[in-house]
């Protein structure tokens, strides 16, 4: 995986936003080292978009300080080091595919044969809709399209919120390679969140797990599952076992996975059995971030 | 960077035709389809006239497409033109508000960048309809020619290459001053069809004020009417810098208040949008 060595790519100190009464975010300190690819998890309302929007320069911050590629937020010399998609993204209805990256590329000052717009079409997966007008793409149509423009001012930083979203498996796998390789071998550093917790264990090499505004857990995916593992249970009564088991038990298909350590798994048992709960099957399984994610914020909704 | 915004602006609005067709083409070309009917059915009905000894311009004189310039470049803020340009500028000042794409290019350049080079392309559009409205007022002239077989001339000197290009100045920015209600009108609501309308509202507005404020005891030519009513203050200037006629000395002094009002009603709006601009959250599109 890529080297985390050099500085970092953003750093966050003290970060605030409030919308009247709520705070978005709630000082928050973050360091996202440059390289790789770096993922932001947190549920409903934890900060991620605000945090995104933030170090686009979309919204200010209430307080605090955030330097991005060695710039102060707004400093446009840094901005043009970033590309950038924040959610699903828009565009002119009338323009084609081809149409809207030479006109992001010209707003970048770049011609269309410098930003290689052909090559991220092709890269993307859009060479055969490359003029077709955007108006009748879907969803993941426009998710690979605001990929490629966050990608043509050739960027040392890209921030993708949620670059999967509505695409089908395939395009999924397809823009986990391009992310990837985009770190591994143009070098880029890409921030991302998802939703998709499975997808981020695979494509990140570091997360962060924001909780109502502050920073719940930051690390390497690896650091963050290692040690920690999931009891997988068939039981019956399932409801009583949740209220049992606490806030890491959820439900997945017939059975109740709940993260605990080894030496935790004795009294989880007994502690069942005692509450007549008939247990059929109990057995380890693997850590994932999921279960890290449940953990640090308490089993909320996940985005 | 103003550059770079500028060009992406323009390339944005070259390929949306169909705004360009009604807010730069419709008005002119709609202006000589119509001049052309009107010809032809007045050459139709000569007879009548003649009997009728009524002067519709078909004299026998040439047509002198020089004068017809100069003529025609003193209506270039018309107001079927005025109203049809605020499609082009309520699209090009709300149209990243409508596609939610100032997220896209927000970050690459400054605030005040994005919103001059709006004004920019806006001043290009607007130069575009213009030419185009006196192309076809020539090509009006010469078809009047060609119905009425009449001869056509071409006369035009110094002085009136001047008064072309000051009157043909004046219009652009009274056309700019109009659709500058438009760009605050846009950043305050966001929303194209406050773009459109606020500045057709409030120009209507000041075109039925005129009259009601003249009969309660406005002068035409005092401050409270230049500075409150731009159509009055351009209306004020513009016979000077066409009109190749003496000027009373009451417009003379009149003149420095009816700049001041026109600048006043362009440069305060685009002040206050670019201040609310540089502050706002745009990711609320």
């Amino acid at each position: 995986m890529t080297d985390h060595s050099a500085g970092p790519v953003i750093e966050v100190t003290g970060l605030s936003k409030a919308y009247g009464t709520v705070k978005a975010l709630d000082g928050l300190d973050l360091s996202i080292p440059r390289g790789g690819v770096y993922g932001v998890l947190g549920p409903n309302g934890a900060g991620k978009s605000t945090l995104f929007r933030i170090l686009l320069g979309l919204i200010r911050p209430t307080s605090g300080r955030v330097n991005v590629m060695g710039g102060e937020v707004g400093d446009v010399a840094a901005m043009r080091r970033t590309g950038s998609m924040i959610e699903t993204p828009r565009y002119p209805p009338f323009l084609t595919a081809r149409q809207v990256l030479t006109w992001l590329a010209r707003s970048h000052g770049l011609s269309p044969a410098e930003a290689r717009i052909d090559a991220w079409l092709e890269r993307v997966g859009m060479t055969a809709a490359a003029d077709r007008r955007v108006r009748g793409f879907s969803v993941g149509m426009m998710q690979r399209l605001g990929v490629a423009a966050a990608l043509i001012s050739k960027p040392d930083l890209v921030v993708l919120d949620e670059p999967t979203s509505g695409m089908d498996p395939p395009g999924i796998q397809e823009m986990r390679a391009l992310i990837r390789s985009l770190a591994d071998d143009d070098g880029v550093t890409v921030i991302l969140a998802s939703h998709q917790l499975a997808e981020v264990q695979r494509v990140c090499d570091r997360v962060a797990i924001l909780d109502r505004g502050r920073l719940a857990r930051e690390g390497r995916v690896s650091d963050l599952t290692a040690g920690r593992a999931r009891l997988r249970f068939e039981l019956t009564p399932i409801a009583a076992a949740l209220d049992l088991l606490g806030p890491t038990a959820r439900l997945e298909g017939d059975a109740v996975l709940v993260e605990a350590r080894r030496e935790e798994a004795p009294t989880l048992i007994r502690r069942l059995v005692e509450a007549d709960v008939e247990i059929t099957e109990a057995r380890w399984q693997g850590a994932d971030l999921e279960s890290v994610f449940m953990t640090e914020t308490g089993g909320r909704d996940v985005r | 960077m103003f550059a770079d915004a500028v060009r992406a602006e323009a390339y944005r609005l070259i390929r949306n035709r169909s705004t360009l067709f009604w807010s730069a083409a419709f008005v002119p070309v709609g202006a000589l389809i119509v001049s052309i009917v009107v010809n032809l059915v007045t050459q139709a009905n000569t007879t009548k006239l003649d009997a009728l000894k009524l002067d519709v311009g078909v004299t026998g004189a040439p047509v002198d497409l020089g004068q017809a310039l100069v003529a025609t470049a003193g209506q270039l803020a018309n107001p079927g033109l005025l109203l049809f340009l605020t499609i082009g500028a309520a699209t090009l000042f709300a149209g990243d508000y409508r596609w939610e794409t100032w997220r896209l290019v927000i970050a690459r350049n400054r605030r005040p960048n994005l919103i001059l080079a709006k004004l920019a392309v806006m001043a290009g559009l607007a130069v575009g309809a213009m030419l185009l409205f006196l192309l076809c007022g020539l090509l009006a002239e010469i078809s009047k020619a060609v119905i009425f077989e009449r001869g056509i001339s071409f006369s035009i000197d110094g002085g009136d290459l001047g008064r072309l290009a000051t009157v043909s100045a004046l219009c652009l920015w009274r056309i700019l001053q109009f659709v500058m209600l438009g760009l605050l009108a846009a950043v305050v609501s966001r929303s194209l069809l406050a773009a459109l309308f606020v500045p057709l509202a409030i120009g209507a507005a000041q075109g039925i004020a005129a009259p009601m404020l003249m009969g309660l005891g406005w002068m035409p030519d005092g401050w409270p009417t230049l500075l409150s009513l731009p159509g009055s203050a351009f209306d004020m200037i513009r016979p000077v810098v066409w009109l190749d006629q003496p000027v009373p000395a009451e417009v003379t002094a009149a003149l420095p208040r009816a700049v001041i009002g026109l600048t006043l009603w362009t440069l305060a709006p685009l002040a206050a949008a670019l201040v609310l601009f540089s502050r706002q959250d745009l990711s609320k599109e």
